[in-house]
C-alpha cells in the first residue's frame, strides 16, 4: 500500500469538532447524523445532538492525544509526555458525561429504531474512544520514559504508525457524523496495513535488539507504543461495525 | 527495569476473533417464535371498506397467523378500528358500511353468501377500549353467552375456567354474586374477556382494551394476553406504542393517504418494527415523529 492511498491529514480547519456553543456545533459544521422526518421532537433531538457533540468532542480530543504523545516521544520531551498523561481525564470526563446523556435519554424519551440505534452505537463509541485516550496516554508513558535515551534508528517506523492512527480516528469519526456506512468500511480496512506495520516494526525493533543489548531497553519501549498504537486501530474497527450497526441495523464482524 | 504489560485482548482485536456484541439479543426469545411457521388464521386479501362513499380503508392485504398477537398500530382515523370491527362484522350495524376484497377466517370468505354474522362473532370475539360488563352480576357476564349459545356442560366450571383463565379468579371469587359494575376498571376489563373466552372463540379483537386503565392493569392485561395465545389468536388495536412493543409479535403499522384513505404501510415482525422498519413512514411514527 503506497502512502498515496490513505486520506489527507486533517488541516486544522478540517476538523470537524470543536468546543462550541452550549447545544452544539455552530450550524455550519453542525452534521446530519440525524435524518431529516418528517416530524420533529425537539427536546428529544436535542438531546440526541448533545449526546452526539459529546462524543465527536471526545473524538477529537483523542486524536489530538495520539498525536501529541508522538510528538513526546519524538521531541524527547518528558514534560509534554506527562501533560498528554495529564489530560487524560478530560476524555475520561467526556466519556461519563455521554453515558449519563444516553442513560437519561433513554429512561425518558423511549427511543426506537433508528434513535435507539443512534444512542447505542454513541454509547459504545465513547467506550471506546474512552480506551483509545488511555492507550494514547499509554504511548505517552513510553515517550516519557524514552526521553533520556538517544534515537533508536529515528524510532523505526512508529511515527508513521502513529500518524496513521490519528488518521484513521479522524476518518472513523467522519464517518460517525455523516453515517457513512461506505466510509466505515473504507477505514476500517485501512487496519490491515496499520496491523501490518506494526509487525514490520516489530520485526526491526527485535534485529535491533539482537544486534546490541543497549537497544534492549528503548526497544521495548517501542515495542509497547507501537503495540498501544496497533490497539486503537482495533478499536477503530470497532466504531466501524458500530456504524454499521447504525447505518443498517446489521450487527457485523469487520474484522474477518 | 518495570515495564508496564499490554492490555488484556480487546473486543474485536485480530487475536481474540470475538464477534461485536449484539444489541438486539432480548429479543432472541421472540425471534425464534417467529421461525415457527404459523397457519394462517385470518386472511385480507385487498379489502377495502366503506362508508357510504367514503373509503374508509383501501387495499388492505395482510395475514394473521395462529396463536400469535398481532398489534395495529398508527394515526387516529386511519382505519384500524374500521379494519378490527370489520373481522368479526360489527360494521353491519352501520348504515352504508361495505366492504370490497376478501376477509377470510380459515379460509372462508366471512362476508360471503349466507353467511352469519352471529355465527362470526362467535368465532370472533371482541373487548373494547371502555369496559363494559353487563349490568348483572360477575357470574351472569360470564354465562351469558354460553347459554345463549345453549352450552349443555356445567355453567359453574365455566364461569370458574373462564374467570381463572382472565386472571379474575381469585377478585371475585368470593364476588360471583356482586354486579360487574361494582368491579374495579381493570377487573371490569379483564370480566369482560372472560366473558369473551367463554364461549371459546379462535380470535379475539381488542379495540384500544387498555386505554381506559391505569399502568398496573394494562401490565395485567398484556400478561394475560401472553397467556391467551397459546390458545387464542388476538388482534390488538393500540395508540400505545411501547405496548405494542412490549405484547405483540407482529405489528401492523397504518396511516391514511391524501384522500383520508387508511392503508397497510409496513408488516413485520415487532422486533423489527421497533429495531429496523423498513420504511420511513413506519420509523417516523414509532420515534414519535409525526407528520
Amino acid at each position: 500500500m503506497t502512502d498515496d492511498q490513505w486520506p489527507e491529514a486533517p488541516r486544522p480547519t478540517d476538523v470537524t469538532v470543536a468546543p462550541s456553543e452550549p447545544g452544539g456545533l455552530p450550524p455550519e459544521t453542525r452534521p446530519a447524523v440525524v435524518p431529516p422526518t418528517h416530524g420533529s421532537r425537539t427536546t428529544y433531538d436535542r438531546e440526541m445532538a448533545e449526546v452526539k457533540d459529546n462524543v465527536l468532542r471526545m473524538g477529537s480530543l483523542v486524536e489530538d492525544q495520539i498525536r501529541a504523545a508522538i510528538a513526546a516521544l519524538v521531541a524527547h520531551d518528558a514534560e509534554a509526555a506527562l501533560q498528554v498523561i495529564r489530560d487524560d481525564w478530560q476524555i475520561n470526563d467526556l466519556q461519563r458525561k455521554a453515558t449519563g446523556m444516553i442513560a437519561a435519554t433513554i429512561a425518558t424519551q423511549n427511543p426506537v429504531a433508528r434513535d435507539l440505534r443512534f444512542l447505542l452505537t454513541l454509547d459504545h463509541v465513547s467506550y471506546e474512544l474512552e480506551r483509545m485516550g488511555d492507550h494514547a496516554g499509554s504511548v505517552a508513558k513510553q515517550a516519557r520514559k524514552l526521553a533520556p535515551f538517544p534515537p533508536l534508528k529515528d524510532y523505526v517506523r512508529l511515527p508513521i504508525l502513529g500518524e496513521r492512527v490519528a488518521t484513521l480516528v479522524h476518518g472513523i469519526i467522519r464517518a460517525l457524523v455523516e453515517v457513512d456506512e461506505a466510509a466505515a468500511r473504507r477505514v476500517a480496512a485501512l487496519d490491515d496495513e496499520v496491523d501490518a506495520l506494526y509487525h514490520q516494526i516489530f520485526d526491526e525493533v527485535l534485529v535491533l535488539m539482537r544486534d546490541d543489548p543497549a537497544n534492549v531497553d528503548p526497544g521495548t519501549r517501542i515495542l509497547f507504543a507501537s503495540h498501544y498504537l496497533e490497539r486503537i486501530g482495533d478499536r477503530v474497527t470497532n466504531i466501524a461495525e458500530d456504524i454499521v450497526f447504525l447505518a443498517s441495523g446489521e450487527v457485523e464482524d469487520l474484522n474477518q | 527495569m518495570p515495564v508496564e504489560s499490554p492490555d488484556a485482548p480487546v473486543r474485536g482485536s485480530s487475536a481474540d476473533g470475538v464477534g461485536p456484541a449484539i444489541r438486539i439479543a432480548a429479543a432472541g426469545e421472540r425471534e425464534a417464535d417467529q421461525d415457527i411457521a404459523r397457519e394462517t388464521v385470518i386472511e385480507l386479501q385487498d379489502l377495502s371498506c366503506y362508508y357510504g362513499s367514503f373509503r374508509a380503508v383501501r387495499n388492505v392485504s395482510l395475514e394473521v397467523k395462529k396463536q400469535q398477537i398481532t398489534a395495529l398500530i398508527g394515526p387516529s382515523g386511519c382505519g384500524k378500528s374500521t379494519l378490527i370491527r370489520t373481522v368479526n362484522r360489527m360494521n353491519d350495524l352501520v348504515p352504508g358500511y361495505r366492504t370490497e376484497g376478501k376477509l377470510l377466517l380459515d379460509g372462508q370468505d366471512l362476508y360471503g353468501r349466507g353467511v352469519d354474522p352471529v355465527a362470526v362473532r362467535r368465532r370472533v370475539g371482541m373487548v373494547f377500549q371502555k369496559p363494559n360488563p353487563f349490568p348483572k352480576t360477575v357470574w351472569e357476564n360470564v354465562a351469558f353467552g354460553p347459554r345463549i349459545n345453549g352450552y349443555k356442560g356445567n355453567l359453574n366450571e365455566l364461569v370458574e375456567h373462564s374467570l381463572r383463565r382472565a386472571a379474575l379468579w381469585d377478585d371475585v371469587k368470593d364476588k360471583l354474586k356482586q354486579s360487574g359494575m361494582a368491579l374495579s376498571g381493570g377487573q371490569q376489563q379483564r370480566l369482560c374477556i372472560a366473558r369473551t373466552i367463554a364461549v371459546e372463540p379462535e380470535v379475539i379483537l381488542m379495540d384500544e382494551p387498555c386505554s381506559a386503565l391505569d399502568p398496573r392493569s394494562t401490565l395485567q392485561i398484556e400478561e394475560l394476553m401472553a397467556e391467551l395465545k397459546r390458545d387464542y389468536t388476538i388482534v390488538i388495536v393500540t395508540h400505545n406504542m411501547q405496548q405494542a412493543a412490549r405484547a405483540s409479535d407482529t405489528t401492523v403499522f397504518m396511516t391514511m393517504g391524501d384522500d383520508r384513505a387508511g392503508y397497510v404501510v409496513e408488516q413485520a415482525p415487532t422486533i423489527e418494527i421497533f429495531t429496523n422498519p423498513k420504511n420511513q413512514l413506519t420509523e417516523d411514527y414509532v420515534s414519535g415523529r409525526f407528520g
